[in-house]
C-alpha cells in the first residue's frame, strides 16, 4: 500500500494540473485579495483577526478544497473510465487499500496549498505566528481535509468524467463561499449563516481561524467535521466497490 | 487440479441474458482458447472469473478457491480488454509497482524481456502506440508469476507483426506449465496457440475440443475449378462429394475426401482448371457452430 502511495504521489507531481490548482490558484488569490483588504495589522472587530492572517487561514483551506475535491474527483473518475482501476482490481490489491490510499493521497496534494500559502502569507505579508501555533494550524488543517478527501473519491466514484469536473467545481466553489471563506459568515444572511455553520468547510476555516487566534478549536467544530468525514468516508468505501464491481 | 471450474453459471444484465447456465472445467497446465463472436458472453465469463462480476447463480473455483480470494492471493494474473493505462508512470515504474503486489513476482528484467520491452522501460506508459501498449499490459499480468494467467482479447488493437511477437511471449511463459485462458475472435489464434478450443455463443458453449476436432466436426474440404460452361452433370456422383455449387463458371464441391475426390475428377475426363483444394477451417467450423 506504501507502494501505492508513493506511485500516486510520483504521478501527481508529474501532472502539471496539480502545480497550478493546488500551488499557484490559492497563492495567487492570497497575493491578490491580501492587498486589497482592510488596514495591515489591524485587528478586525468581526473575526478577532488581522486581515492578512484571516485571509491565510481562508485561502489555505479554499486551496485544500479545491485539491482534495477537484483533483482528486476527476483523477479517480478518470481512472475508473480508463480501465486502470479495473485492472488494480484483478491483482491482490484490495479495494480497501486503494480508496484508503487515494483518500491519503488526496490529503497529502491537499496539504500542500496549506503549506504554500503559510509560506507565502509569512513572507509576502509578515504573517507572524509562534511554532506552536503553526504546528498546531497546519497539523489540525491537514486532519481537517479528510471529510474533503473522502468527498473527492465520492465524486469520482460516482459521475463520469466528463461530469466530475464541473461537478467538483461546483462542489468546491459553494463549499469555499457557503463555508464562509470568501467572505465571512458574519457578513451573510442569517439563513446562510445557520447552513453555514453545519458545512464541514466553515468548520475546517473555524478550526484554523481558532488555532492562529490564540485558542483551541471548539468541539461543535471537531464533532461537525469528524460526522463527516465519517459520512463521506463511508459513502466514498461503498460508491467506490460499486463502481468496481458490477452487481 | 483444476484451475478454473464453472458450475451452472449464469448472469443476466438486465433482460439481456450474457451467460446461461455454464458449466466448464479447464485442468491446470492447459492453454485454453475461449473463441467466439462479439457478444457471446465471453467477457462477462471472464469478468465473474475474476471476481470483477457476480455470477446470478451457479458457483465458480479458481484453482480451489473462490473467484475473489484467487485473486487476493496472488494466484491470478489478468489482462483486461479497453484498459488504457496509467497516466504518468514510466513502463518500468508500472509493471514494478504491480509485481510488488504479488506475493511471488518474477523479476523486473525478466517480465520486461519476456514482454518484449527492455527497450521501452523508460517510456510514459500513457504515450506508447496500441500494439506497445498490449505488452505492458502484457507485462502487468504476468509480472506476479500467477499459476492463472486469464487474457481478454489480448491482441485486439495489433498489427500482424505484433500479434506473432505477442503469441512467442504468450507461449514462453505458458511453457513454465501455467494454465492460460484467453479470449478471442481471431479463429487462427485460437488454433495456433491453444491446447483446447471452447467456442462460445449466445452465452452458451456450442463447442468444446482441440482445433483439429473443431475442424473435423465442420465436415470435410473444398474443391473448387473452372467449369467453363461445360455441363455440372455427374459432379454430384463423385466418391466423397456431399455438396456441389456452381456459381458462374466456378464449381465448388463439397467433399469428406478431398484426394480421391480430385482424383476422381480427373479421371472423369472433364478439363478442369484453376483446381484448388481447400481443408476446412476453423473458420467454417466457427461459423457453423456459432450460426
Amino acid at each position: 500500500m506504501l507502494r501505492y502511495l508513493r506511485i500516486e504521489l510520483l504521478r501527481m507531481s508529474r501532472d502539471p494540473r496539480f502545480v497550478f490548482f493546488t500551488a499557484a490558484v490559492p497563492v495567487g488569490f492570497y497575493l491578490l485579495w491580501s492587498n486589497i483588504g482592510g488596514v495591515h495589522g489591524e485587528i478586525e472587530a468581526s473575526t478577532g483577526l488581522t486581515p492578512q492572517v484571516h485571509l491565510m487561514v481562508s485561502m489555505a483551506a479554499f486551496g485544500a478544497i479545491v485539491a482534495a475535491v477537484a483533483s482528486t474527483g476527476s483523477r479517480l473518475a478518470g481512472e475508473l473510465q480508463s480501465g486502470w482501476l479495473r485492472q488494480l482490481r484483478a491483482t491482490p490489491l484490495s479495494n480497501r487499500a486503494v480508496i484508503c490510499t487515494k483518500i491519503l493521497a488526496s490529503m497529502i496534494l491537499a496539504l500542500t496549498p496549506i503549506v504554500l500559502v503559510s509560506i507565502t502569507a509569512a513572507l509576502a505579508q509578515d504573517v507572524r505566528l509562534s511554532p506552536a501555533e503553526w504546528a498546531g494550524m497546519i497539523a489540525l488543517m491537514w486532519l481537517a481535509t479528510f471529510p474533503f478527501a473522502a468527498l473527492g473519491t465520492l465524486i469520482g466514484s460516482l459521475v463520469s468524467p466528463d461530469a466530475a469536473q464541473p461537478v467538483s467545481v461546483g462542489t468546491h466553489l459553494g463549499l469555499s463561499m457557503l463555508g464562509g471563506l470568501f467572505v465571512p459568515i458574519s457578513q451573510m444572511p442569517h439563513a446562510l449563516q445557520n447552513v453555514a455553520h453545519w458545512l464541514p468547510s466553515n468548520r475546517f476555516g473555524e478550526v484554523g481561524w481558532d488555532i492562529v487566534g490564540g485558542h483551541a478549536p471548539s468541539a461543535a467544530a471537531g464533532l461537525i467535521l469528524a460526522g463527516w468525514a465519517a459520512a463521506l468516508g463511508g459513502c466514498a468505501i461503498a460508491a467506490y466497490r460499486r463502481a468496481t464491481v458490477t452487481a | 487440479m483444476n484451475a478454473i471450474v464453472f458450475t451452472n453459471v449464469s448472469k443476466s444484465y438486465g433482460s439481456v441474458q450474457a451467460v446461461r447456465p455454464l458449466d466448464l472445467v479447464i485442468e491446470a497446465g492447459q492453454t485454453v482458447a475461449l473463441l467466439g463472436p462479439n457478444g457471446a458472453g465471453k467477457s462477462t465469463s471472464i469478468n465473474m472469473l475474476l471476481g470483477l462480476a457476480k455470477p446470478d447463480t451457479g458457483d465458480i473455483q479458481v484453482l480451489g478457491a473462490a473467484p475473489d480470494d484467487a485473486v487476493a492471493h496472488g494466484l491470478v494474473g489478468a489482462m483486461l480488454q479497453n484498459g488504457t493505462l496509467v497516466a504518468g508512470l514510466t513502463v518500468r515504474e508500472v509493471v514494478d509497482f504491480v509485481r510488488h503486489l504479488y506475493p511471488e513476482p518474477l523479476p523486473l528484467d525478466e517480465v520486461l524481456r519476456i514482454a518484449g520491452l527492455t527497450d521501452l522501460a523508460t517510456r510514459r506508459a500513457d504515450r506508447l502506440s496500441g500494439g506497445q501498449a498490449q505488452r505492458v499490459r502484457f507485462a502487468i499480468a504476468i509480472s506476479g508469476a500467477p499459476r492463472l494467467l486469464v487474457l481478454d482479447e489480448p491482441t485486439a488493437a495489433m498489427d500482424v507483426e505484433s500479434r506473432l511477437s505477442f503469441w512467442a511471449s504468450m507461449r514462453s511463459y505458458a511453457a513454465g506449465g501455467r494454465t492460460i485462458l484467453f479470449a478471442t475472435h481471431y479463429l487462427e489464434e485460437a488454433d495456433e496457440n491453444a491446447d483446447r478450443v471452447v467456442v462460445m455463443a449466445r452465452g452458451q458453449v456450442v463447442g468444446d475440443g482441440t482445433a483439429a476436432e473443431i475442424k473435423a466436426r465442420a465436415g470435410g474440404s473444398t474443391v473448387r475449378f473452372t467449369l467453363n460452361g461445360r455441363p455440372a452433370d455427374g459432379l454430384g456422383r463423385l466418391p466423397g462429394v456431399t455438396g456441389v455449387e456452381i456459381h458462374g463458371p466456378t464449381a465448388l464441391l463439397h467433399t469428406t475426401d478431398a484426394d480421391t475426390t480430385v482424383e476422381a475428377l480427373y479421371q472423369s475426363g472433364l478439363r478442369v482448371r484453376d483446381l484448388e483444394v481447400k481443408g476446412a477451417d476453423l473458420e467454417d467450423a466457427f461459423l457453423d457452430l456459432t450460426r
